[in-house]
């Protein structure tokens, strides 16, 4: 019950992220999701007490809870865009697309799990809802930093999928993902800063001037 | 058992073996002859020239000698690479960049089609080499038998240059320096004949009787068409390309009439048929080449290729008009020399399968021959044009009146050729069983020992038509002799040097000689249905009587690239630019594609297994 009730949490999560209109928002949306990653890798740790999912769960609340929003907090602060993502997609259709690809989910999900593993069905849902919705808040807005949070959305769904239906990955892959994405996150920043200093924005639909 | 790696690597028959004669009969000459054609250039660019010469015609031997597909292919675009890298060795010029790309374009869909037929063999087979292919290749199904002759004669034709595919051919070989036209033009477009008698006549057996007859149409438009372009053309190299794409056709008569015969049982004939066309090949590959190499000459002396700006060449450089005009005879196919004896031999070929057949076939036969004998008369007709207006009358221009023979390595080049072309006439006696020989054992004739030469080095082919072009030679030489003979020592007439009469206008320069554009004004009208010519006047008047200047341009259409490429191009160009616009540069749209590619599997999936 108590899983079900983080599960919903990470939906819901999700949701803010794709109707945040700001980047801060955005940060603070993608923050919230990833606690309910961890309380929910946490919970799953606690059922079955494995010493390894205990450290999963410590490295995703200090990853991707605390350390990645705190640096692309500090970009944002540090390059002083304005706050605005540039939606191409509104809000509210931006969530009525999200609750679209929810249910495309389902409908999927339905066809590789049986009703009966009520749980694992709806982490499979969740999962697959967060990869798609991170996919569209990457193809809906101009800002280069949408597409990083965009990214590390889709990432968390699979970090999900992996933990609900499998179990979790073996642990050094765990490890290495964590590495990768925290490194990930860094150079974007440095990069992030330099298109800045260089062009002045971070607008990924100006990028149509270098087309031959 | 499949093996990836072939276990044949050569392939040494009697085919392999002509063809390498071939190759080295050309190559030798020509790279005697570039020492003096590349003197002007600089150390680096000459030594670029050799190392590409030579890879080419090393390229062309292993494509000969290769024994399984996969090497085949690879010499085989080895060959196409080389040689395009000596059709724009001129960079600078925009004309060869762009006959270049042409080439490159046309060869490599050929090599495309020949790609697809030996991965259909190889599929077939489960082995590159030949013997297996061969084996494999009876056994398989007629549908996919065709489709393999369909691929394979496509693709070599491009490689020919048999019409409507010779789009590339008049292109590139001028612009190519001219020790390389001789080469392209004597020995690389024969390389694609080599494989379609290795591959349909070896490897695929002869087929049903269609392919021939399809090999036949083809030869006999390439012919037509070849020899009335080169009517029509007044640029020097041009000119000898367009006649490649002509004597391209006559071989492929050979080679086509050789599997027609073997399908409807007449090994003889197609033994014969075969050995024409090998013939004429050998003969076409000395005589194109010769021709090529005085045209090199010719450009390198004057700096023009334009044959209205050339005349009187003769005076100046009487060697290289000496070696033209055997090139000439003997690709007009006047006794005693070589082109005589193979296209003799081709009209007996198809006068017995005449004989032989019945209904239908007889009458294709008789078309066939009767397309040679109307190539052959335009041939001469061309080089009429070609000699006269290029060597005989006097000098249209500064630079032809200020050329100089050329060095002794070109002469040298050139004079092996000619006497080789004399030779193979001469000697046809010698030369003819052997050929015959190679014919018959492509075929799978039982031939018996290689025959000796008959009396008076004669050609008996077939029945009871023999000719001697070694009587010929010494009664045309006697005849000389006895003519000589009596206008210098016994006739009485005197000589006495005169100008040409002028009808009282004692002013005659250059400007009034005939021009090879009027020597042609009667084969353009003549086939004017095909080349559909027009013609551009412009006169600026001052007044009704007084005309301050008159332009007069005659010009025939290219039908082929009007009506073939330029559609084609068109329609290509036409979806690129269709296809473009998915191409718009946002990256949120990039993203969107993979969004939606991914959420449509996600819904089919869905809906497919509720």
């Amino acid at each position: 019950m108590g899983l079900a009730l983080i599960l919903g949490g990470f939906l819901v999560a999700t949701f803010l992220m794709v109707v945040a209109k700001r980047i801060t928002a955005l940060i603070a949306a993608f923050r919230l999701q990833s606690l309910c990653l961890f309380l929910y890798v946490f919970g799953m740790a606690l059922t079955q007490k494995h010493f390894e999912l205990f450290v999963v769960s410590a490295l995703v609340l200090v990853l991707k809870a605390v350390l990645i929003p705190f640096l692309l907090a500090r970009i944002v602060r540090r390059i002083k865009v304005e706050e605005d993502l540039g939606l191409i997609v509104n809000p509210q259709v931006s969530l009525a697309v999200a609750l679209l690809l929810t249910y495309l989910s389902y409908v999927f999900a339905r066809s590789i799990i049986v009703p009966q593993e009520a749980l694992r069905l709806a982490s499979f849902v969740v999962s697959l809802a967060a990869f798609c919705a991170g996919f569209f808040i990457m193809a809906s807005r101009m800002k280069a930093l949408a597409q990083v949070l965009g990214l590390l959305a889709m990432e968390n769904g699979i970090f999900l999928a992996a933990a609900a239906i499998a179990g979790g990955m073996p642990f050094f892959a765990e490890l290495a993902l964590f590495f990768d994405i925290f490194i990930f996150v860094i150079i974007i920043e440095l990069f992030v800063y330099k298109v800045n200093r260089l062009f002045t924005h971070i607008d990924t639909s100006k990028m149509d001037s270098l087309k031959g | 058992m499949t093996t990836f790696f072939p276990q044949q690597l050569f392939y040494l028959d009697p085919l392999a073996i002509f063809f390498l004669a071939v190759i080295g009969l050309v190559s030798l000459p020509s790279a005697v002859f570039s020492v003096g054609y590349l003197r002007s250039e600089s150390p680096a660019r000459r030594a670029l020239a050799w190392v590409l010469f030579l890879a080419f015609a090393l390229s062309m031997c292993l494509v000969v000698v290769s024994g399984n597909l996969f090497s085949f292919l690879v010499f085989w675009e080895l060959m196409s690479l080389f040689s395009y890298f000596l059709v724009v060795f001129d960079h600078t010029h925009e004309k060869s960049v762009r006959a270049g790309t042409v080439y490159f374009v046309m060869t490599h869909i050929g090599t495309a089609l020949i790609m697809a037929a030996f991965l259909i063999l190889y599929a077939q087979a489960g082995s590159f080499d030949f013997t297996a292919v061969k084996q494999a290749a009876s056994a398989m199904p007629g549908s996919a038998r065709n489709i393999v002759f369909l691929l394979l004669f496509l693709g070599f034709a491009a490689k020919a240059g048999v019409a409507p595919l010779h789009i590339w051919l008049p292109l590139a070989h001028p612009q190519a320096p001219s020790h390389i036209s001789s080469m392209m033009s004597g020995v690389m477009i024969k390389i694609a004949v080599y494989g379609m008698a290795r591959f349909f006549i070896l490897c695929l057996g002869t087929g049903p009787a269609w392919w021939g007859g399809c090999i036949l149409a083809f030869a006999v438009v390439s012919c037509l068409i070849g020899v009335i372009y080169a009517l029509m053309d007044h640029d020097l190299k041009r000119l000898l390309a367009y006649h490649s794409v002509e004597n391209i056709g006559i071989i492929l008569l050979g080679v086509g009439a050789a599997m027609f015969f073997t399908s409807k049982g007449m090994p003889a004939e197609a033994a014969l048929a075969l050995c024409a066309g090998l013939y004429h090949l050998i003969n076409h590959a000395l005589f194109k080449a010769l021709l090529f190499l005085c045209s090199g000459s010719v450009v390198k002396a004057t700096g023009i290729r334009d044959m209205e700006k050339m005349g009187g060449l003769i005076k100046v450089m009487p060697w290289t008009a000496g070696f033209f005009l055997v090139g000439a005879m003997g690709i007009s196919a006047l006794p005693p020399l070589n082109g005589f004896v193979s296209e003799w031999l081709m009209f007996q070929s198809f006068f017995a399968g005449i004989i032989n057949s019945f209904g239908g076939v007889k009458l294709y036969m008789v078309l066939c021959a009767a397309a040679l004998a109307l190539t052959s008369g335009l041939a001469a007709a061309c080089f009429v044009k070609a000699f006269g207006i290029t060597f005989l009358a006097l000098p249209r221009s500064r630079r032809a009146q200020d050329a100089h023979e050329v060095s002794l390595s070109m002469k040298l080049g050139m004079g092996f050729l000619a006497a080789m072309v004399v030779l193979f006439g001469v000697g046809a006696g010698v030369v003819f069983p052997l050929i015959m020989r190679v014919a018959q054992e492509t075929l799978g004739i039982p031939g018996g020992p290689v025959a000796l030469p008959t009396r008076l080095l004669a050609v008996a082919p077939v029945g009871q038509a023999s000719i001697s072009p070694f009587l010929m030679t010494a009664v045309l030489g006697l005849t000389a002799l006895a003519a000589f003979i009596w206008f210098r020592f016994v006739s009485r007439r005197k000589k006495s040097t005169y100008n040409t009469w002028d009808c009282g206008y004692y002013d005659l320069d250059s400007r009034n000689e005939y021009t090879a554009t009027a020597f042609s004004k009667k084969f353009r009208f003549a086939f004017s249905f095909f080349l559909l010519p027009y013609r551009k006047v412009d006169k600026i008047r001052e007044s009704f009587y007084h005309v301050r200047s008159f332009t007069y341009e005659t010009h025939t259409t290219a039908v082929f690239e009007k009506h073939i490429y330029k559609p084609l191009l068109g329609l290509i160009y036409g979806m690129a630019l269709r296809m473009r616009k998915l191409q718009p540069g946002s990256i949120n749209l990039y993203i969107l594609y993979i969004f939606l590619a991914l959420v449509i599997l996600i819904g089919i999936t869905g809906v497919l297994n509720p």
